[in-house]
C-alpha cells in the first residue's frame, strides 16, 4: 500500500506562519496573481513565459530568466513589484494591458515587505511544474550534491519522530528479527536449528554470516536484475530467445556476492569492454557485464535499419539513466522534457554515445526478425560452462553445404537478372518468383548462419555472450520530434547539462567509459543517492524517496532528506560497498523495530513515512517459492548450469507453449527462483502471480497485489502441491506422531510453535477431513504453505 | 462436512471464530463483513455494471467524434495554441466525418459499424484532464489522481455496490497495459484488497494459442490453476484451516488489511472454481454470435475480450475493463494508424452493443469508451498530433445515459473544452451517480481522513442522464 505525500507533508512541515498572514495573501494577493498572471505563468496554463511560474511559493521565489520574482522582505529586489509598477520599460506586466490599480500594487508591496507569506507550498504543486530550465533545475534537491550533516540513521529518524510527538517502536522479538533478516538478506527462512542458536548478542555475527552467504548474491542480484530489466528473450512483437543471457545473470550474482564496488559494477556494465583485463577470465567477465546494454526488448521486425538503430540506442539510454540516475532523460527524445530539466540536446548528446556503440544480441534473421545480430565468442577458459548444444560434424558439414547452396542460388539469381538487363530482356513477369526466392534464401540462411555461429568447425559448442563494443564514433543528429525523417543539427556527444559534473569525450571511442565515469563521479548528485534509496526500499518496503525510479520533479520528495544524503555519502566513503550499506542499515535500531500496530500512531501516519515501526511486508515472488522448497527440505542450492532457455531448440518463444517437454508453469526445478527462465511475456506462473518485475521495464519498486488468482495458484498449482507433498514426507519421516508432526511443520514454516488455538485448529482438521494420514498431512502442509503468515514478514 | 456452503452458513461458521470479532470491528465494516455481497446503492441506480473500453494512448477526438468545420476550413493555417503559441499549424481531420442515426450525430466514417449505434451513444466532447502525460493522465482516468496511489474507479464501484455474483471477482481487467502505472490502475490502494481488479490475460486465456493456430482450440481449462487439486470436501476443510490460521494471524496483528484481503481471496478463489471455467469458455457461444463479434476472423483477441466482457456482465461481474488492442498515441502516421485502430475495434464494440441490447442488458450496463486524453487540433510532424488534455472526447452508452446526444463542446478548433466542460472528477461523479452512488458519500476513512474518488470536487452532469 502506498500513500499520500500531502498527508506526510502536512505532518512534516512545521507551521510557523500565522494564519492571519495567509489570510491577507488569500484575500488580496492570490486573486490578483490568478487573475492577471497565471495565464502565462502557471502549471494550469501550461505556460512559463520567461521561465517564470507564479503559482507556487517555490516557483515565485526562484523566479524566472531575469531573477527572483519575490524576495521576501525586500521590495526593491522583487521583480514582480517593479514589473507591475512599470519601473523598467523592458519589464512591464501584465503585458499589453492597463497597469494594475494603485491599491493592488500597494497590497503586493505590503505583502512582500511583510515577508511574503505564501501557503501555496505542497509537494503536489511543486510536482506539477512544467518544463524546467537548467538553472532552476539545478536548484532542485536531487540535482544538487548530497550534503554532509552530522548524524546517523537512528538520529535522523528519531528527530523527525520527536518533532511529530511520536516514539519509535521497541525492538522486535529476536525470532521475528531473525526471520526478517533472513528474508531480507538471503531470501530464505531460517531453519529451526538456526532459530535455536540465535540470540541478540549474536546479531552482528549473524548479519555478517548472511552477507557472506552465497545465497546473498542470489537475493540481491535479483534486485539488480529487476532494475536491469533482465530477460532471456526479446519480447514485443518478435519474442525470440536470448540463449546466452544467463551469463549476465551469473555475472550479477557473482559481482553482488563479491561486493564489487558499486561504481565499478556500473562501469563494468556500461563499458566493461573498454576496461583493461589482467587475464582471459577477467576479460570474459567484463565482456559479459556489458550484456546489460544488449538485453533490452527490441523492435526486431522493424524494416528500417535507421529506425532500429535509433530505437536500440534509445532503449539503452533509457535503461541506463533510469537504472543509475532514476531519471527519465529519454522522454526528451521527441521534445524537451515536459517536467524535468532535460532538453533534446541533452538527449541526443547521450544518444551519440550509444549510437557509437555496436550491440550484439544474437538473434538471427527469420520471418519474425529483420534485424539479425551476431554473438561474440568468449575467450576459452578451463572448466568453462557451455550449455548450448554441440552439433555433429556431419550436421556442420550439411549446414555448410546448405549455406554454399544458398549462396550459389543467390549468385545465380543475381547473374540471371544482370544478364537479362544487359540483354534488354523484360523479366518483370518473374518478379514475384524471384522475390520469394530471395526471401527464402534470406530467412533460411539466417537460421543456418545462426546455428553455425554457435559451434566451431568440428561442431563443438562455443562459449558465447551478448555484449556491446565500440563502433564508428559519431555524434547523433538531433531529430525533429524524434523522427528519423527529420534530422537537424548534429549534437556533440556529452552529458545532460543540469548535472554539473565535467567529462570530456574522446574522439576515438564511443564515450561509454566516460559516461560510466561521469555517472560514478563523487560529484554526481544522483548515483549514490539512487542506489542507497534502492537498498533502503528493499529493507523497509518503501524508499526514502518512494518513487525509487524517479528522482525528478514529478517524483516524490524524500521523507528524510538528510538521511538519504547521509547514506549516499557514507556509501561513497565506504568505497561504494553495498554490503557495508546494508550492514549499517540492518544494524540500526530503526530497522530492528517491531512491526506491531499502534492504533493512535497509525492514525497520525498511516503510511509509516516516519518509520515509527517496521513495515509488515508481503514476500517477493522468488522468496515465497524458494521458502517452500526450503521448508520442504528439497531446495537445491547449487547454481543452475546455464538456463532452460539455453537448451531450447529454435528461437521463437511463441512455440514454447507447444513444447510438451516443458512444464506448463515453466517450473520443474528445485533450484532457486533466480534461475527460472525469464522469457518476456511468458514468465513462470509463480513469478507472474506474485508480482515479479515486468522485464520490459526498469523496476525498483514491484507492485504488491492481493488477488484470488494467487489463492488459486496456491490451492491448485502443481508446484505448491509438490512442495506440500515433500514437506509432508519430511515431517512424517522426522516425527512419529501426529501432534509432533503438526508442531514440526509449524516450526519449519513459521519458526515458532502453534499456540493453543492453532494446535486445536490443526487437530480438528485431522479429525474432520477425510483421508489417510499421509493424505491429510499433505493437505495440512499445503494449508501452511498457503497461509498468509507463510508469505508475509513482520 | 457439507460441501456447498451458502453465504449465510459461511458467515455463521466464520463468526464463530474468535478472530472474527476483532477483524470486523477494525476493518471497514460493510465490505469485510459481507465479503462482496451486493449492497444497496444510495439511490435507485440506472446502471448495474460497467464495461470500460480503455483506448490507451489518447485517441484523436478531432478525427473521431468532435466535428469542427472551422478546423477543416482553417486547415494549414497557423494559430496561437498550446506550447507553440508562436504558430501551431491547424490540421483538419484526416478522414471524413458524417452524420449518423436519427439523431444525426457527427462521427468519423472510420467507425461504420459503431455508427449504426449512433442513437445509443452519448458523445461527450468537453472532457478535460489535468496533465498531458500518458502515465499521469492514465492514472487519473482510473483513480482520479495523477499523482497519488489511489483506488481505481472499479475498486470504488465494487466497494460501493458489492458484486452480483460472489463466485467471480467483482472487478476484472483483461490484458491491462503493464506500463502507465500498471497494477495501480486496477488497484484498491487503501480500500479492502478484495476490491482490487483481477487481471486476466497474457498466457492464461486461450486467445494466444488460438490466434497462433488461427482456430479455437482452447486446450484444457481456459485458465490456469482453476481445476481443484483435491476433492472438493477436502479442499473445503483445508481452506477452513487456512482461514482459521489467517484469522489467528490477523488477531495477533491487531490490524492488517493485507491479511483480511488474503482471507477473502481464498474464499473467492474456492468459489471461482465452480464458475469461472464456464464463463471463460467461448465454445458454448453459437456461431452467429462468434460471427457478430468477428471471432475466428484474423486477429480476434479484442473481439474475444468483448464477448468475454458480455459473458462476465451476464454472470454478474460489476466492473469489467478491456484495453484496446492498439495504442492511440498517434504522433505520426495518424492517417494510417487511426484507420487501423478503428478497424480493429469497430466490429467488436458494435457487436457488444448489439448483443447487450438484444439481451435487454444495455439499459442497465454502462458501456464506456475512453482514452486518457485527446490530441491537438494542430499538427505534429506532417501526419500526427500531440497530446491534448484541455479538450477531448469520450462516449458512453446504455446504463441510463441519453443516447443520440452530443454533450458539451470544445472551442472552434477543438483545443479546449468550453461548453459544459467535464473534468475527470465530473465524469467519475456522473458514472457513480448512474450506478446509484453519491460520489460525496462514497468515502473511505484512511488515516483519519475521508477519501473519495472525486477528491474534493466533481459535479454530476445531469444533462446526460436519460
Amino acid at each position: 500500500m502506498k500513500a499520500d505525500p500531502l498527508i506526510a507533508c502536512s505532518l512534516l512541515l512545521s507551521v510557523h506562519v500565522q494564519a492571519q498572514d495567509f489570510a491577507f495573501f488569500e484575500s488580496k494577493i492570490r486573486p490578483v496573481l490568478a487573475k492577471h498572471c497565471y495565464e502565462c505563468h502557471s502549471v494550469e496554463s501550461g505556460k512559463s513565459k520567461g521561465s517564470l511560474m507564479l503559482d507556487t511559493k517555490q516557483a515565485l521565489r526562484a523566479g524566472g530568466d531575469t531573477g527572483p520574482a519575490v524576495v521576501p522582505g525586500d521590495a526593491a529586489k522583487s521583480l514582480l513589484l517593479s514589473a507591475i509598477k512599470h519601473t523598467d520599460p523592458d519589464l512591464e506586466m501584465p503585458p499589453k494591458k492597463p497597469q494594475l490599480s494603485k491599491a493592488v500594487i500597494a497590497d503586493i508591496e505590503t505583502w512582500i515587505k511583510s515577508g511574503a507569506p505564501d501557503p501555496r507550498e505542497s509537494a503536489a504543486r511543486a510536482a506539477e511544474r512544467p518544463p524546467v530550465d537548467v538553472e532552476s533545475g539545478r536548484k532542485f534537491w536531487s540535482y544538487q550534491k548530497p550534503e554532509q550533516i552530522t548524524g546517523g540513521i537512528d538520529a535522523f529518524i528519531e528527530t523527525k519522530l520527536k518533532e511529530n510527538g511520536l516514539q519509535p517502536s521497541p525492538e522486535a522479538e529476536p525470532v521475528v528479527l531473525l526471520r526478517r533478516l533472513y528474508f531480507d538478506l538471503i531470501g530464505l527462512p531460517p531453519t529451526p536449528k538456526e532459530v535455536k542458536a540465535f540470540s541478540m548478542e549474536k546479531l552482528e555475527a549473524t548479519v555478517d554470516e548472511l552477507l557472506k552467504s552465497p545465497r546473498f548474491g542470489e537475493r540481491w542480484g535479483r534486485h539488480w536484475l529487476d532494475v536491469a530489466r533482465f530477460a532471456e528473450s526479446n519480447g514485443r512483437e518478435s519474442n525470440l530467445t536470448f540463449p546466452h543471457a544467463w551469463r549476465y545473470r551469473d555475472y550479477v550474482i557473482d559481482a553482488v556476492n563479491a561486493d564489487v564496488p558499486f561504481d565499478r559494477f556500473i562501469t563494468e556494465q556500461i563499458a566493461g569492454d573498454l576496461l583493461p583485463a589482467k587475464d582471459d577470465a577477467e576479460r570474459a567477465r567484463l565482456l559479459i557485464a556489458t550484456g546489460f546494454l544488449a538485453l533490452g526488448a527490441k523492435g526486431l521486425n522493424e524494416m528500417s535499419k535507421a529506425q532500429f538503430v535509433a530505437d536500440l540506442a534509445d532503449e539503452q539510454l533509457d535503461t541506463v539513466t533510469r537504472a543509475v540516475m532514476a531519471s527519465s532523460v529519454a522522454c526528451a527524445r521527441c521534445h524537451d522534457h515536459k517536467t524535468e530539466p532535460f532538453s533534446m540536446e541533452d538527449y541526443y548528446a547521450l544518444a551519440g554515445i550509444f549510437k557509437s556503440t555496436q550491440t550484439f544480441y544474437g538473434t538471427w534473421i527469420d520471418s519474425e526478425n529483420s534485424n539479425g545480430s551476431h554473438l561474440i565468442r568468449l575467450p576459452d577458459l578451463p572448466g568453462q560452462l557451455i550449455p548450448n548444444k554441440p552439433l555433429t560434424p556431419e550436421r556442420v558439414k550439411q549446414l555448410n553445404e546448405q549455406r554454399a547452396q544458398l549462396d550459389a542460388e543467390e549468385i545465380a539469381q543475381t547473374e540471371y537478372a544482370l544478364k537479362a538487363k544487359l540483354e534488354g530482356r523484360d523479366i518483370s513477369g518473374e518478379y514475384y518468383k524471384m522475390l520469394s526466392t530471395a526471401i527464402r534464401i534470406l530467412w533460411t540462411r539466417g537460421g543456418v548462419d545462426g546455428a553455425l555461429e554457435t559451434v566451431d568447425e568440428k561442431g563443438r559448442a562455443l562459449p558465447l555472450c551478448m555484449r556491446v563494443q565500440d563502433g564508428k564514433t559519431q555524434d547523433s543528429k538531433l531529430y525533429g520530434r524524434g523522427e528519423i525523417a527529420h534530422p537537424t543539427k548534429a549534437v556533440p556527444r556529452g552529458f545532460p547539462c543540469v548535472i554539473e559534473v565535467g567529462g570530456k569525450l574522446p574522439k576515438e571511442q564511443s564515450g561509454r567509459l566516460e559516461l560510466a565515469q561521469w555517472l560514478t563521479s563523487r560529484e554526481h548528485p544522483l548515483t549514490a543517492r539512487v542506489m542507497a534509496n534502492r537498498v533502503w526500499r528493499h529493507l523497509f518496503g518503501a524508499g526514502i524517496v518512494r518513487t525509487v525510479d524517479n528522482f525528478g520533479f514529478s517524483g516524490e520528495r524524500p521523507s528524510h532528506p538528510e538521511l538519504i544524503d547521509h547514506l549516499a555519502i557514507k556509501f561513497m566513503d565506504s568505497g561504494w560497498s553495498v554490503k557495508a550499506l546494508i550492514r549499517e542499515i540492518v544494524m540500526s535500531k530503526t530497522y530492528r523495530q517491531a512491526s506491531t500496530h499502534r492504533a493512535d500512531v497509525f492514525n497520525q501516519d498511516p503510511d509509516n513515512r516516519l518509520l515509527w515501526r517496521a513495515n509488515k511486508r508481503r514476500l517477493d515472488a522468488e522468496v515465497i517459492r524458494d521458502s517452500m522448497l526450503a521448508v520442504a527440505g528439497v531446495l537445491d542450492t547449487s547454481r543452475r548450469p546455464g538456463s532452460l532457455v539455453s537448451e531450447l531448440d529454435g528461437q521463437s518463444v511463441s512455440l514454447i507453449g507447444f513444447n510438451t517437454k516443458l512444464p506448463p508453469d515453466l517450473d520443474g526445478s528445485k533450484r532457486r527462483s533466480i534461475y527460472l527462465p525469464v522469457l518476456r511475456d511468458n514468465l513462470p506462473d509463480v513469478l507472474e502471480q506474485f508480482d515479479v518485475a515486468n522485464p520490459n521495464l526498469v523496476t525498483g519498486d514491484r507492485d504488491v497485489t492481493n488477488v484470488p488468482l494467487q489463492a488459486l495458484y496456491l490451492m491448485n498449482g502443481p508446484f505448491v502441491q509438490e512442495q506440500a507433498t515433500a514437506l509432508a514426507q519430511r515431517v512424517i519421516k522426522e516425527k512419529p506422531t501426529q501432534p509432533e508432526r503438526i508442531r514440526r511443520a509449524f516450526a519449519l514454516c513459521f519458526n515458532r510453535a502453534p499456540d493453543a488455538k492453532e494446535q486445536q485448529l490443526a487437530e480438528s482438521f485431522f479429525h474432520t477431513a477425510a483421508g489417510d494420514e499421509t493424505k491429510l498431512t499433505t493437505a495440512y502442509c499445503h494449508a501452511l504453505l498457503s497461509s498468509a503468515e507463510f508469505r508475509f514478514t513482520d | 462436512m457439507n460441501t456447498i456452503h451458502s453465504r449465510r452458513e459461511m458467515l455463521t461458521t466464520m463468526s464463530s471464530g474468535i478472530g472474527w470479532l476483532a477483524f470486523s470491528s477494525l476493518a471497514q465494516q460493510a465490505v469485510v463483513k459481507g465479503g462482496l455481497a451486493a449492497k444497496e446503492p444510495h439511490f435507485a441506480p440506472r446502471a448495474k455494471r460497467v464495461i470500460f473500453l480503455t483506448m490507451r494512448g489518447g485517441p484523436s477526438h478531432v478525427d473521431l467524434f468532435d466535428y469542427k468545420p472551422e478546423l477543416i476550413a482553417r486547415n494549414g493555417k497557423t494559430a496561437s495554441l498550446g506550447r507553440d503559441s508562436s504558430g501551431a499549424k491547424l490540421f483538419g481531420p484526416v478522414h471524413p466525418f458524417a452524420q449518423f442515426g436519427k439523431s444525426g450525430q457527427w462521427m468519423t466514417t472510420l467507425y461504420p459499424k459503431l455508427a449504426k449505434h449512433a442513437d445509443d451513444l452519448c458523445i461527450i466532447n468537453s472532457m478535460h484532464t489535468d496533465l498531458p502525460n500518458h502515465a499521469q493522465a492514465f492514472g487519473q482516468m482510473h483513480t482520479g489522481s495523477f499523482q497519488f496511489v489511489r483506488p481505481s474507479i472499479g475498486a470504488w464501484t465494487l466497494y460501493g455496490l458489492g458484486t452480483e455474483n460472489e463466485n467471480l471477482p467483482g472487478f476484472i481487467t483483461l490484458n491491462p497495459p503493464a506500463d502507465n502505472g500498471g497494477a495501480q490502475n486496477y488497484g484498491s490502494a487503501f480500500l479492502p484488497a478484495i476490491c482490487q481488479g483481477t487481471k486476466l490475460g497474457g498466457s492464461q486465456l486461450p486467445e494466444l494459442y488460438s490466434a497462433l493456430l488461427k482456430k479455437d482450440v482452447a486446450p484444457g481449462p481456459p485458465m490456469k490453476n482453476i481445476v481443484s487439486a483435491s476433492p472438493r470436501e477436502l479442499q473445503r476443510a483445508q481452506i477452513d484451516l487456512i482461514r482459521g490460521l489467517n484469522e489467528r494471524k490477523l488477531e495477533r496483528d491487531g490490524f492488517n488489511p493485507e491479511i483480511e484481503g488474503a482471507i477473502q481471496s481464498f474464499e473467492l478463489a474456492f468459489r471461482m472454481q465452480s464458475e469461472v471455467p464456464d464463463v471463460l469458455d467461448l465454445r458454448s457461444e453459437p456461431e452467429h454470435i462468434l460471427k457478430l463479434y468477428g471471432i475466428g476472423q484474423g486477429k480476434d483477441q479484442f473481439a474475444r475480450q468483448c464477448l468475454l466482457a458480455r459473458r462476465m456482465a451476464e454472470a454478474g461481474v460489476r466492473f469489467i475493463e478491456i484495453a484496446s488492442p492498439g495504442n492511440w498515441d498517434h504522433h505520426n502516421r495518424l492517417r494510417e494508424l487511426l484507420a487501423t485502430n478503428c478497424a480493429a475495434t469497430d466490429q467488436p464494440i458494435a457487436a457488444l452493443l448489439t448483443d447487450l441490447k438484444a439481451r435487454g442488458m444495455l439499459k442497465d450496463t454502462l458501456v464506456v469508451w475512453a482514452g486518457e486524453f485527446g490530441r491537438t487540433p494542430y499538427a505534429q510532424s506532417e501526419d500526427g498530433r500531440d497530446h491534448n488534455h484541455k479538450g477531448y472526447s469520450i462516449w458512453m452508452a446504455g446504463g441510463g445515459v441519453k443516447g443520440g446526444l452530443t454533450y458539451g463542446a470544445t472551442d472552434e478548433t477543438g483545443y479546449k473544452a468550453t461548453l459544459n466542460p467535464m473534468h475527470i472528477h465530473d465524469w467519475h461523479a456522473t458514472m457513480l451517480h448512474l450506478l446509484g452512488l453519491d460520489h460525496t458519500k462514497l468515502t473511505y476513512n484512511y488515516g483519519g481522513r475521508n477519501f473519495r474518488l472525486t477528491n474534493v470536487s466533481g459535479e454530476v452532469a445531469k444533462g446526460i442522464i436519460a
